[in-house]
C-alpha cells in the first residue's frame, strides 16, 4: 500500500514537473506581462513570477495540474504582487511608478489571459524604448519576454555573465528611475518606436533557431510546436 | 507627475560673438518654451541660462582650478526643471527645448524628500 502511495505520488511530481516546464516555456511572457502591470515594477513582478512558478510545483503536484496553467501562475503571481504592494505601503510611495494605472486591477477577476496580448506587447515596447542602449534592449527582452537566464544571453552576445548582469541591472534600474512607460505608444509615436520592437521579435526567432545554452544547435523547446506567439511562426 | 533636468548642452563658441539675428532667434525661442510646455500638459518648475563655461572654477576635494568641469566642446549652458507624466512625455517637451548648437540631456530628479 505504502508502495503504492509512493509510486503516485512520484507520477504526480513527474506530471507536475512537466506541466511547469511546458508552462515555463509556453506562459512565461504572458505571465510576467501582466503581473508587470499589477506591481508597477519589473523587478517585483519577476520575483512574483518565479514564486508563483515555485509554488505551482508544489500545489500542482498535490492537487494535480490545472486546466489553465498559465491562468494559474498569472493569479498567483499578481496576487502576491499586491500583496506585496499591500504589505509596505512605505514602499510602495518610495518605488518609482511605472506605470499609470488604467484601472484598479483585478486579483484573479476576469481571465488574465483576455488582454494578456496587450500586456505583453506593452513589455516590449517598454524593453525597446530608445532611451535604452540596443544592446539593453535585445538583452532585457530576452530576459524578460523569453525567461533566457543571464548566462544565455551573455552567451549570444559574447560577453562575461557579470558585463551581462550589470547591463540588464542597469536597464532595468533606468526603467524605474526614468519612468519609462509601460504602454504600447500611440499612433504617432509608432514609426520612432516600431523598428526596436520588430528587430527584437526577429530576434526571439533567431533565438529559437540556435540554442542559446546547451550541446544541441537547435533549441527545440523555442523552435517546435505551435507558436506561442499567436500570429506568428516560428518555423 | 515626475521631476525632470533638461540639461542643455551647446558648443559655446556659437554664442561668442552672435549676430542679433542668432540671439533674437534664441532668446524668442526661450521665451516661447514655457507656453510650449503648458500646451502638452507639462510643468517648468525651475531652470537658469549659465554664463560660458570659461567663467567656470573647478573644486575638486580642497584643490581649485580653473575652468569646467570637464572640458567638452559641447558645455552646459543651462538648464530647466521640468514636471512630466514619464519619460516619454518629458522627452516630448524637450524636444520642444531650444538648443541650435547642440542638444539635451534629460535626467530624473531624484526624489529625496522622502515620502
Amino acid at each position: 500500500m505504502g508502495h503504492l502511495r509512493r509510486l503516485t505520488a512520484k507520477v504526480a511530481d513527474a506530471a507536475a514537473r512537466a506541466a511547469l516546464a511546458e508552462a515555463h516555456r509556453r506562459e512565461w511572457a504572458f505571465v510576467l506581462a501582466a503581473t508587470v502591470r499589477v506591481a508597477r515594477d519589473i523587478d517585483l513582478a519577476e520575483e512574483c513570477v518565479q514564486d508563483a512558478y515555485v509554488a505551482a510545483l508544489d500545489a500542482w503536484t498535490r492537487q494535480g495540474v490545472p486546466r489553465s496553467p498559465g491562468a494559474w501562475l498569472t493569479t498567483a503571481a499578481r496576487r502576491r504582487a499586491l500583496d506585496a504592494l499591500r504589505r509596505d505601503r512605505t514602499l510602495r510611495s518610495k518605488l518609482p511608478l511605472l506605470v499609470e494605472p488604467a484601472q484598479e486591477p483585478e486579483p484573479g477577476g476576469r481571465g488574465a489571459i483576455d488582454e494578456i496580448g496587450d500586456d505583453r506587447l506593452a513589455l516590449i515596447f517598454t524593453c525597446c524604448h530608445p532611451a535604452l542602449a540596443v544592446e539593453a534592449q535585445v538583452a532585457l527582452t530576452l530576459r524578460l519576454l523569453c525567461g533566457l537566464s543571464t548566462a544565455e544571453i551573455a552567451r549570444a552576445f559574447l560577453v562575461s555573465e557579470a558585463t551581462m548582469a550589470a547591463r540588464v541591472t542597469r536597464a532595468k534600474k533606468k526603467i524605474s528611475a526614468a519612468r519609462i512607460p509601460y504602454r504600447v505608444p500611440g499612433a504617432a509615436e509608432l514609426p520612432d518606436r516600431l523598428d526596436a520592437a520588430l528587430t527584437v521579435v526577429h530576434l526571439l526567432y533567431t533565438t529559437g533557431h540556435a540554442a542559446p545554452a546547451g550541446l544541441a544547435w537547435s533549441a527545440r523547446t523555442w523552435s517546435s510546436g505551435p507558436s506561442p506567439w499567436p500570429g506568428c511562426s516560428a518555423g | 507627475m515626475a521631476e525632470y533636468a533638461i540639461l542643455i548642452y551647446e558648443d559655446a563658441s556659437a554664442y561668442v560673438d552672435p549676430s542679433p539675428e542668432v540671439w533674437r532667434q534664441t532668446m524668442e525661442a526661450h521665451t516661447r518654451f514655457p507656453e510650449q510646455v503648458a500646451d502638452k500638459g507639462g510643468k517648468i518648475t525651475g531652470g537658469k541660462a549659465l554664463q560660458s563655461a570659461g567663467t567656470a572654477t573647478t573644486v575638486r576635494s580642497d584643490v581649485v582650478t580653473d575652468g569646467p568641469f570637464a572640458d567638452t566642446k559641447e558645455a552646459l549652458g543651462g538648464f530647466y526643471l521640468i514636471e512630466a507624466r514619464d519619460l516619454d512625455h518629458a522627452l516630448e517637451i524637450a524636444k520642444l527645448c531650444p538648443a541650435p548648437f547642440g542638444g539635451v540631456e534629460v535626467r530624473p530628479v531624484w526624489d529625496t524628500s522622502g515620502g
